[in-house]
C-alpha cells in the first residue's frame, strides 16, 4: 500500500537523486550533517524551494509561469526601495509588498484563465515586464532592506532555524491544500479541463486560484532572499525561473498536469541545491553548474519516459 | 399540443393530468450546430419511477438531446420542465443541483486521480472549512460500486482502469450524486453481461424509489428488458414514442429509424470487380476488434458502416498501419503485410484519408500544391532531390482529374471549399498510386453536392482499379454509391449485403445486432 502510493507519487527517482547528491556532498565535506553546514545550506535553499513548490502547484493545474524569478526580483526591488517614510514603517512595506504580489499572480491568473491565453506565452511576456518595473524602480543594486528581516530570517524559533520553520509551514500548507476541496480541483483540471467541467468543478477558478496561490509562495520566496541579501538587486531573480521548471521536472511532476506533488518540487529544489554544493567543494569551476543541472534533467526526463514506456506496455 | 376541453378523461400513456406530472418534460428543443441542424423540435417526457429509451441511428441527435438536458449545451429553441416548472441550465453542475445527472457514453474522469475522488470531483463530501472527509467519500465510494458490484480498486488512478471499468466508474460517479433523473448513455457497451445484469438491478432499485431514466442503447434486448416506454429519434425528429410492456415491434423501431422507403432508390452503377487485392482475417485489436475478417477486389467500392463505435476506425486505422493488431493478418495481393507504422503501409498501396481533414489530412496554412504533393515528395526515394517540373505536372493533372475548384497551385488550401479540401486529402495518394484507398467518413460536413462530387472522384478512382474501402455514419450515402456494404456491430463485421439485399432495413438491424 505505502509502496503503491509512492510510486504513484513519482518522486522515487528524484528521492534516488537526492539520496546520490546528498552521498556525493557528504563525501567531499564530511561535516554535511553537521548544524552549522545544515543551517547555512537551509537558508540558502529556502528562497528556491519555495518558487519551485510554487511552479509544482501551477503545473499541476497544467499551466506554467515563466514570471516567477523576474517577480522574486521586482518584490526584491519593491521592499529595498519603497520609500518607508511614505508606507509607514518596514512592516507596512512588508504588507504593500505582499498585496503586490498577490496582484501580479492575479495578472498572470487572468490572461491565463479567464483570457485563455496560453501560458507559456502570457507569461513570458508579464516576467519581461516585471523584469522591467523592477530595473525601473532599481537600475542599480542597492537599497536596503530592513535589518531587522535579516535577524529574524537567521533566528532559531524552537530551537530550529526559521527557515527550516518556513519550509515546514509550507510543506504543512501543501498538505492541507492537498485535502481540501479547492486542491483536488486544482489538480482535476490539470488532469483532465473537459471532465473536471462536466463534474461541475469551477474550472477558470481553479486555474486563477492556483496562481494566487503560488504567488503567495513566490512573496515568501522574495522576503527570505532580502532577509539574506539585505539590499535589492533586478537580476536576483534571473535565474529562478528555469530552475524551478527544473525541479518540477526532477520530482517527476507531469508537464501535462495533474500528476505529481509538491514534495517533489521540494526533492527537485534541494538536488539542484546540493549539486551546485557538490561542484563547489570538489573545486570543479562554477560555470559548469549549469552543465551538470543540465545533466540532471534530462536523467529526470529519462527516467519520465521511461516510466511513460512501462505503463504503455502493461 | 393537443388541449383538452375540460372534463375530457382520456385514457393510456399520453396523459399528462396535473397530479401526474411528468417528472421531465422538454418541448420543441431545438439545435444547430453551423449550418446542420441536430435536433429539430424533439419532445421528450420522462416520468418518475418509470425508464424511457431514447432510441435513433448515428446523428439521429440522442447525445445532443441528453446533452442539452444535462446542461452541457444550450438549446436554440424549446422549453425543459422539471415537475412543471420552467428550467434553464447553463451547465453541467447546476443540471446536477437539480438532480439531473448524466452518465457519458465515453466516460470522462480525470486519469490522475483516484477512483474515489473521480467518483466525487465537484460534490466532495467536506468537513468544516471545505477539507475533504476522506473516510467518510471512501466509504461512499465504496457501497455505490459494491451495490454496481464492482471490485475496482478506489485508490487507482482512473486512468489506469480498464475500459469496463473506466464505464463502471463513469455510472458510479452519475450514482452517487443521487439523481432524480438519471440519463444512461450507451451505458452498457464495454460491460460485460453480468455487470450489465447487476446495471439492470440498480436501474430497477432507482425507478421503484421514484428516479427518473432515460436509457440509449444499441442492443435493443436491453431495450426490451428495461424500458417502460420507447421514443424514437431519425434525423432530429421525434418519430414515434410509446409506451411498451415485455417484447418490443422490431419492425415498427426499424421501420421508423430508417425514414421513407422510397429514398432507397439508386442509380445502378455496374461496376466489374477484379482480383482480391486485400484480404484481412481475424484481426483483432484490444476490444475495439474483435476479429475482423474481409476482402476487397480491385475497381469496387464497399461500404463500412454500422452505427458510431462499433470499431470501424479502428478497423482502418489498423490495416493502415496506425495501430498493430494483436492478432490476426493482413494480405495483400497473397503476400502478408504487417506495418510498424503507416509509412510501411503507403509502400504497399495502402493509403488513410482520416477522418479529421483539418488537424490529420491537410497542412492548413500551407498552398494546394504543397498539399498534394507531400504524400509523393515524402515517399521519394531519393528526398535530396526535388523533381519540380514532375510534381508541376502532377499537380495540374491532379486538378484536371479531381476537378478541383481552386484558383491554382498556389492558393492557400484553407480557402477551399469542404468538398475542395476533402478533394484534396485524396488527391494527394495520387502520387504514390494508391491501390488500396481506405476513407474515414469523408463526407463529413460537407454539403450534398460536395458529397456527389466526392462518390464522383472515388468512382473514377475505383475505374481505373483502385479497391476502396469507405467508412460513412451515413447509410443512405452508402447505399447510394457503393458496391457492397459491410456492418460492423461490436468489433465484428456481421452483416455483408450486396445487389438486392443492400437497403436501408437489413443494414439499420444488422447495426443493431438484429441481422439475418
Amino acid at each position: 500500500m505505502f509502496w503503491t502510493d509512492l510510486r504513484r507519487s513519482g518522486v522515487l527517482p528524484g528521492l534516488a537523486m537526492l539520496v546520490a547528491v546528498v552521498a556525493l556532498n557528504v563525501w567531499l565535506q564530511p561535516h554535511f550533517f553537521g548544524r552549522p553546514s545544515l543551517e547555512s545550506n537551509i537558508a540558502t535553499f529556502t528562497p528556491t524551494i519555495l518558487v519551485c513548490i510554487a511552479q509544482a502547484i501551477i503545473v499541476l493545474n497544467r499551466q506554467l509561469d515563466l514570471s516567477l524569478g523576474a517577480g522574486v526580483s521586482l518584490l526584491n526591488c519593491a521592499l529595498a526601495s519603497l520609500p518607508t517614510d511614505i508606507v509607514g514603517g518596514a512592516w507596512t512595506t512588508i504588507v504593500v509588498t505582499l498585496l503586490l504580489a498577490l496582484a501580479l499572480g492575479a495578472v498572470n491568473g487572468i490572461l491565463v484563465a479567464f483570457l485563455g491565453l496560453p501560458s507559456l506565452i502570457a507569461t513570458f511576456a508579464t516576467g519581461a515586464i516585471w523584469f522591467g518595473l523592477a530595473l525601473g524602480l532599481m537600475p542599480q543594486p542597492g537599497g536596503a532592506v530592513d535589518p531587522g528581516l535579516g535577524d529574524l530570517y537567521g533566528a532559531d524559533w524552537f530551537g530550529l532555524p526559521v527557515p527550516l520553520l518556513i519550509v515546514c509551514v509550507v510543506m504543512a500548507g501543501c498538505i492541507l491544500l492537498g485535502r481540501h476541496r479547492f486542491g483536488r480541483w486544482l489538480v482535476a483540471v490539470g488532469s483532465n479541463p473537459a471532465s473536471a467541467f462536466q463534474a461541475g468543478v469551477p474550472v477558470r477558478a481553479a486555474t486563477f486560484g492556483a496562481y494566487v496561490v503560488a504567488w503567495l509562495l513566490v512573496f515568501l520566496s522574495a522576503l527570505s532572499i532580502s532577509a539574506q541579501t539585505l539590499s535589492g538587486d533586478a537580476r536576483l531573480g534571473q535565474t529562478y525561473t528555469l530552475t524551478s521548471v527544473a525541479a518540477v521536472v526532477i520530482g517527476g511532476i507531469s508537464l501535462a498536469g495533474g500528476r505529481g506533488s509538491p514534495w517533489g518540487a521540494l526533492l527537485g529544489a534541494l538536488v539542484l541545491g546540493i549539486i551546485a554544493n557538490v561542484i563547489y567543494f570538489a573545486g570543479i569551476p562554477s560555470i559548469w553548474q549549469e552543465f551538470f543541472k543540465g545533466l540532471v534533467v534530462m536523467a529526470a526526463l529519462g527516467f519520465m519516459v521511461f516510466g511513460q514506456l512501462r505503463r504503455r506496455m502493461a | 399540443m393537443h388541449f383538452l376541453p375540460e372534463g375530457v378523461e382520456l385514457s393510456g400513456d399520453s396523459l399528462l393530468t396535473p397530479q401526474a406530472l411528468p417528472l421531465l418534460s422538454a418541448r420543441g428543443i431545438t439545435k444547430r450546430f453551423g449550418g446542420v441542424t441536430a435536433l429539430d423540435g424533439v419532445d421528450l417526457q420522462a416520468e418518475a419511477g418509470r425508464v424511457v429509451g431514447l432510441l435513433g441511428a448515428n446523428g439521429s441527435g440522442k447525445s445532443t438531446l441528453s446533452r442539452i438536458i444535462a446542461g452541457e449545451l444550450t438549446p436554440d429553441a424549446g422549453t425543459i420542465e422539471l415537475t412543471g416548472q420552467v428550467i434553464a441550465h447553463a451547465s453541467p453542475h447546476e443540471a446536477a443541483l437539480r438532480g439531473i445527472v448524466i452518465a457519458h457514453q465515453h466516460p470522462s474522469l480525470a486519469p490522475d486521480l483516484p477512483l474515489w475522488e473521480n467518483m466525487f470531483l465537484g460534490t466532495e463530501r467536506t468537513r468544516f472549512g471545505g477539507f475533504i472527509d476522506r473516510s467518510r467519500t471512501r466509504r461512499e465510494a465504496a457501497s455505490v460500486l459494491g451495490e454496481l458490484g464492482a471490485t475496482l480498486d478506489i485508490d487507482a488512478p482512473a486512468g489506469t482502469l480498464t475500459a469496463s471499468g473506466q464505464q463502471v466508474a463513469e455510472i458510479a460517479r452519475a450514482l452517487s450524486r443521487n439523481p432524480r433523473l438519471l440519463i444512461l448513455d450507451e451505458p452498457t457497451a464495454s460491460l460485460s453481461p453480468a455487470e450489465v445484469a447487476r446495471l439492470f438491478d440498480v436501474v430497477r432499485r432507482l425507478t421503484s424509489d421514484g428516479v427518473g431514466i432515460i436509457f440509449i442503447s444499441h442492443r435493443l434486448a436491453e431495450v426490451e428488458q428495461i424500458c417502460d416506454r420507447i421514443v424514437v429519434l431519425r434525423n432530429g425528429r421525434g418519430v414515434g414514442d410509446w409506451a411498451t410492456s415485455g417484447r418490443l415491434d422490431e419492425a415498427r423501431i426499424l421501420e421508423l429509424m430508417t425514414g421513407d422507403p422510397e429514398a432507397r432508390l439508386r442509380p445502378h452503377i455496374r461496376r466489374e470487380p477484379g482480383e482480391t487485392v486485400l484480404a484481412v482475417s481475424d484481426l483483432r485489436v484490444g476490444t475495439a476488434l474483435r476479429g475482423v475478417n474481409l476482402e476487397l477486389r480491385s475497381g469496387e467500392i464497399v461500404g463500412l458502416s454500422g452505427l458510431q463505435g462499433q470499431g470501424q476506425e479502428e478497423l482502418l486505422e489498423t490495416i493502415a498501419g496506425f495501430r498493430r493488431p494483436a492478432a490476426g493478418s493482413i494480405v495483400r495481393r497473397g503476400v502478408r503485410v504487417s506495418a510498424r507504422r503507416p509509412r510501411d503501409m503507403i509502400r504497399h498501396g495502402i493509403c488513410l484519408v482520416p477522418n479529421d481533414r483539418h488537424r490529420q489530412g491537410l497542412f492548413m496554412d500551407q498552398s494546394v500544391g504543397d498539399n498534394l504533393t507531400s504524400v509523393r515528395v515524402s515517399m521519394q526515394h531519393r528526398p535530396w532531390q526535388l523533381p519540380v517540373a514532375e510534381l508541376r505536372r502532377f499537380v495540374e493533372q491532379t486538378i484536371e482529374r479531381l476537378q478541383v475548384k481552386t484558383e491554382g497551385a498556389g492558393q492557400n488550401v484553407a480557402r477551399l471549399s469542404g468538398g475542395n479540401q476533402q478533394k484534396i486529402v485524396i488527391g494527394k495518394w495520387l502520387g504514390v498510386h494508391a491501390e488500396i484507398l481506405l476513407l474515414s467518413d469523408p463526407t463529413k460536413g460537407v454539403d450534398i453536392h460536395a458529397r456527389t462530387e466526392i462518390y464522383a472522384t472515388l468512382d473514377e478512382l475505383a475505374g481505373s482499379g483502385t479497391a476502396i474501402l469507405v467508412f460513412a455514419s451515413d447509410v443512405q450515402e452508402l447505399l447510394l454509391h457503393c458496391d457492397r456494404i459491410l456492418v460492423m456491430y461490436e468489433g465484428r463485421i456481421v452483416e455483408a449485403l450486396a445487389g438486392e439485399a443492400m437497403n436501408e432495413q437489413r443494414v439499420m438491424a444488422a447495426s443493431f445486432g438484429r441481422g439475418a
